[in-house]
């Protein structure tokens, strides 16, 4: 059986999260496979509309609940448009779980510093689950978030489930300009919002996720307030196509995003060449 | 287990082919093709071989023996179409409404022989094995492979562009190879290097007897190595360099104006890369071809190419052809012998000979190896990295 | 070769341009050459394996090259008409560019020989044939002597495509399809065709996708008819695209046919000036258009 040979899954449940982002509820076909269907927070998978052609996200529910992932993309190209004119009841190709993924484990004890912007959140969402749904395992939850405008927020629901939590600290924000008469939460870019909320780093680690200038700004805020390079991890994007390092399309330098990574600490990528 | 080198004429060695066809076995050797049809390959084929009919030499599926073309000249496409295919067929589907049933394609295939292979270009299907077993292990890759036995021809270094001693192969090495024919007076040596080679032998035994006792008088194992030790010294006259050096320096010189200034001539063509006997990069594209049907293949890529690194949002990490270029040095040079262990390149020079821009590898790693070799490892007119740092 | 050397330091030193492109003398024989520094003019050459059409160099995508700086070009006469092709579609400014001509008597098909060879039948550069512009007009200077005719093609490609016209349609499909079949993608082409100049090529697009990525051989008559269509009245028959590509399909036949049907029905045949219009991208308001309903 051929590594490239998709697994077929079923769409049922979809939400259309801000005007060009989607989620996609996705269950695989066979049984068996469904059942032994594991993964660890921060993988990726492939994703396929037959005709369309692979496109590669992160698996943005949390492998701690059974029987389903979940994709969010924005339609942006060819596969991405095509998905998101799937129904429910449709099917779609699967490869994966690929790639590294977000050491959880090792986190035991710690405080957990979330902060992502725009459709960055879906990798992190996929952590936050997974830490929320082990919350006694881990010290204090914050969340940043931020996006360009209210109607630009992915998750929305989600982010007033966290919200409404007594175990989380909760900080929503939209960029100056974005925000409605309704709109309750921050308003500022990511960045100083972070600064401003400052979750301690004493015995904290950080995952960090957005638009590359995001993260470019974000990293030395988070350096400011106490976080070390070694405890920051983000999760980096590149073309992909095999998603299993053969193709050679989407290396940094030495690194394979798709094996190697796609998540890296802060230390990882200061290694990296100029090359993304 | 060890069995002597055989002595075979070339007319047993035609007779073997033959055998091998008879049977129904796939054989895949070096063939003379005329190149009449394109205006400027006869032409450019009269600039290099003038009085000659214009031909270029291609591995070809064999049709018959005397097709087989012992000429030592290099195949224009390496072995690599035949264990990589510049397209080839992941799987199938067919769609109805919301069904979808897609089929596997096989990863199982019959027995081949590659017969007078050049060892530049199975030394390139052993480096290459290595990312196709990366943890995945590519079935169609691996299947082709362990169903072709080839039998490497040793080479005579083609020209001033063969550099495969530099890199870790030779004109006479068998890696990847089954087995090894080796030109002596009358004939060929052959002998088997691996367990499908002697396999190979065993399986014509009688064919392989034809021959005994002919070989003459001169002890033709000296005659072999001596053949094969001066075709080595010839490679190794073109280029020698400190791989482990140059892999250092382009790793810690990433923005050396140097690797830019050696970009400039470059067309982004990616005839290098199709001519490549180890590049493997490939896209996978969805191909319809009828209502709700189709097939996902995969076909070459090349990272020469604008799109190659092409976010969706527009974002290219490589969106100039120096960054280009410097990715395909850094990728043969420096990456893939830092993950890998190999250099991914066997010397074998059609880079340099298909490259119509004049970019030359013998000349841009020797201008490597020179400053990589040099102490304070500086480039002339670039800053000095190593003091900043 | 030392007037040539001269006026190329001369533009240097006093910085009329940036880098002279022309070709040099390297290990394996004549290649394209940047000249930034007065004293790199000593390299340039000129002689029978400067086949290169170096033009392609002006080739808008080419950032790594513009950002060298203005650029003086060494242009043969053939080389001259992609200039004025890259002109009339507004490409570049005449000012943008200096242009060294010179006078040439024919080429080899190949520049990775040691020494230039005298010219042949056999081993002359087909496109020398169709050459009707010895003398490169457009240019800023013009350097070398009178040249010799060069000699005549063993078989012309005119004479070639006749040939295979005269063959019944099934063998002509059979000969295509054999040919396409060859085609590995790798678009060396376009790459280095002067004229291919859009910035995202048709080949790339993907909603729709036009063209079949693979390189079967219905995805490769694709592409290359595609391509030979998009040349129709521009190519300049420099041949680079045939020389280049690494698998040796007769591109030339394609594009030169392409060039006789505009010829015979628009009465145009490319040329080196960059005022005369072309069939394709030249529109007068006293165009006929009661076609246009």
């Amino acid at each position: 059986m051929s590594i490239y040979l998709p697994q077929l899954a079923t769409v049922t449940d979809l939400v259309d999260e801000t005007p060009d982002t989607r989620t996609l509820r996705l269950e695989l076909q066979d049984a068996a496979a469904r059942a032994r269907f594991a993964f660890k927070a921060g993988q990726f998978g492939e994703y396929s509309v037959f005709g369309a052609g692979e496109s590669t996200f992160c698996i943005a529910s949390p492998p701690t609940r059974q029987g389903f992932i979940e994709c969010s993309f924005k339609a942006v190209g060819k596969v991405t448009t095509a998905l998101r004119e799937v129904n429910i009841g449709d099917t779609v190709g699967f490869r994966g779980p690929y790639g590294n993924w977000f050491p959880v484990d090792d986190w035991k004890g710690n405080d957990i510093v979330f902060v992502a912007g725009g459709i960055g959140l879906a990798p992190v969402r996929c952590v936050i689950w997974n830490v929320l749904d082990r919350r006694d395992e881990f010290g204090d939850v914050t969340i940043v978030y931020g996006a360009r405008s209210v109607e630009d927020l992915v998750y929305k629901r989600e982010l007033q489930e966290w919200s409404s939590r007594p175990d989380v600290r909760m900080v929503a924000t939209v960029d100056p300009g974005g925000q409605t008469a309704e709109w309750t939460g921050e308003v500022g870019y990511v960045t100083p919002v972070v600064e401003k909320t400052a979750p301690a780093a004493a015995n904290a680690v950080a995952v960090l996720c957005g638009p590359p200038i995001v993260v470019k700004l974000t990293l030395p805020v988070l350096a400011k307030l106490g976080f070390a390079d070694e405890a920051i991890f983000t999760t980096l994007e590149n073309r992909m196509k095999c998603g299993l390092g053969k193709c050679g399309r989407c290396n940094i330098g030495p690194v394979y995003v798709c094996k190697d990574g796609p998540v890296f600490t802060a230390a990882q990528l200061k290694q990296l060449p100029p090359e993304f | 287990m060890s069995i002597p080198p055989i002595f075979l004429t070339e007319s047993t060695l035609r007779a073997l082919a033959a055998d091998l066809l008879g049977a129904g076995t796939q054989v895949i050797a070096p063939v003379a093709v005329e190149v009449r049809t394109s205006p400027s390959a006869s032409a450019s084929a009269a600039c290099r071989h003038p009085g000659a009919a214009p031909v270029e030499i291609e591995y070809r599926v064999l049709g018959d023996a005397a097709g087989l073309d012992l000429g030592r000249r290099l195949p224009v496409l390496s072995l690599k179409q035949f264990f990589l295919p510049a397209h080839e067929a992941l799987c199938r589907w067919r769609q109805r409404g919301t069904t979808v049933q897609v089929e596997a394609v096989p990863t199982e295939f019959a027995p081949q022989v590659v017969l007078a292979a050049k060892p530049c270009d199975s030394a390139a299907l052993a480096v290459v094995d290595k990312v196709m077993n990366w943890d995945y292990a590519d079935e169609l890759w691996n299947g082709r492979r362990a169903a072709t036995t080839i039998i490497n021809l040793a080479c005579p270094v083609i020209d001033e562009s063969c550099f495969c001693t530099a890199v870790g192969a030779s004109p006479d090495c068998t890696k990847g190879a089954d087995a090894l024919l080796t030109p002596v007076a009358g004939g060929y040596l052959l002998e088997a290097t691996t367990e499908k080679g002697w396999a190979f032998l065993a399986a014509h035994a009688e064919r392989l007897k034809s021959d005994a006792g002919k070989g003459g008088e001169e002890p033709l194992g000296h005659q072999a190595a001596d053949e094969r030790a001066a075709a080595r010294a010839r490679a190794a006259a073109n280029l020698e360099i400190d791989a482990a050096s140059v892999r250092a320096w382009i790793d810690s010189h990433f923005e050396d104006p140097l690797l830019a200034a050696l970009a400039v001539r470059c067309n982004g063509c990616g005839a290098c890369t199709s001519v490549c006997p180890t590049c493997h990069c490939f896209d996978i594209v969805d191909e319809e071809e009828g209502v709700g049907r189709g097939t996902r293949r995969r076909c070459w890529d090349t990272c020469q190419a604008p799109t190659f690194t092409l976010h969706a949002s527009g974002h290219n990490p490589r969106d100039d052809q120096n960054s280009r270029y410097r990715q395909r040095i850094n990728h043969k040079f420096a990456i893939y012998p830092l993950k890998f262990g190999e250099v991914l390149c066997t010397g074998c020079g059609r880079c340099t000979r298909v490259c119509h821009a004049g970019q030359d590898l013998v000349e841009i790693l020797a201008a490597i190896d020179v400053v990589a070799r040099r102490p304070s490892t500086t480039t002339p007119g670039a800053p000095d990295t190593e003091a900043a740092s | 070769m030392s007037e040539l050397r001269d006026i190329a330091r001369a533009i240097l030193a006093d910085g009329r341009a940036r880098v002279v492109i022309g070709w040099e003398d390297a290990r394996r024989g004549a290649r394209p050459v940047f000249a930034t520094d007065p004293d790199d003019a000593d390299k340039l050459i000129f002689d029978a394996r400067c086949v290169h059409n170096l033009v392609t160099y002006l080739n808008p995508r080419r950032d790594n090259v513009a950002e060298l700086g203005k650029i003086a070009l060494v242009v043969k006469g053939c080389d001259a008409k992609a200039v004025a092709g890259l002109l009339r579609e507004a490409q570049l400014g005449r000012d943008d560019v200096v242009l060294i001509g010179v006078r040439c008597g024919g080429v080899l098909e190949a520049s990775d020989l040691g020494q230039p060879l005298a010219l042949t039948p056999e081993n002359v550069a087909p496109r020398c044939h169709e050459c009707d512009v010895r003398e490169p007009n457009l240019v800023d200077y013009l350097v070398g002597d009178p040249q010799p005719d060069p000699p005549r093609p063993a078989m012309t490609i005119d004479e070639r495509i006749a040939a295979l016209e005269s063959r019944p349609l099934e063998e002509r499909w059979a000969f295509w399809t054999e040919q396409f079949s060859k085609c590995v993608r790798c678009y060396a082409c376009r790459q280095v065709c002067p004229l291919c100049i859009c910035e995202r090529c048709v080949a790339e697009k993907t909603r729709p996708q036009w063209i079949e990525p693979s390189s079967h051989a219905r995805g490769n008559m694709s592409w290359n008819i595609t391509r030979a269509l998009h040349l129709a009245g521009r190519c300049v028959g420099c041949g680079e695209c045939e020389r280049f590509c690494p698998v040796g399909i007769p591109l030339s036949l394609m594009n030169r046919k392409l060039q006789q049907i505009v010829a015979e029905r628009y009465g145009y045949v490319v040329s080196d000036d960059p005022e005369k219009p072309a069939p394709i991208g030249d529109y007068r308001l006293d165009d006929r258009q009661e076609f246009i309903k």
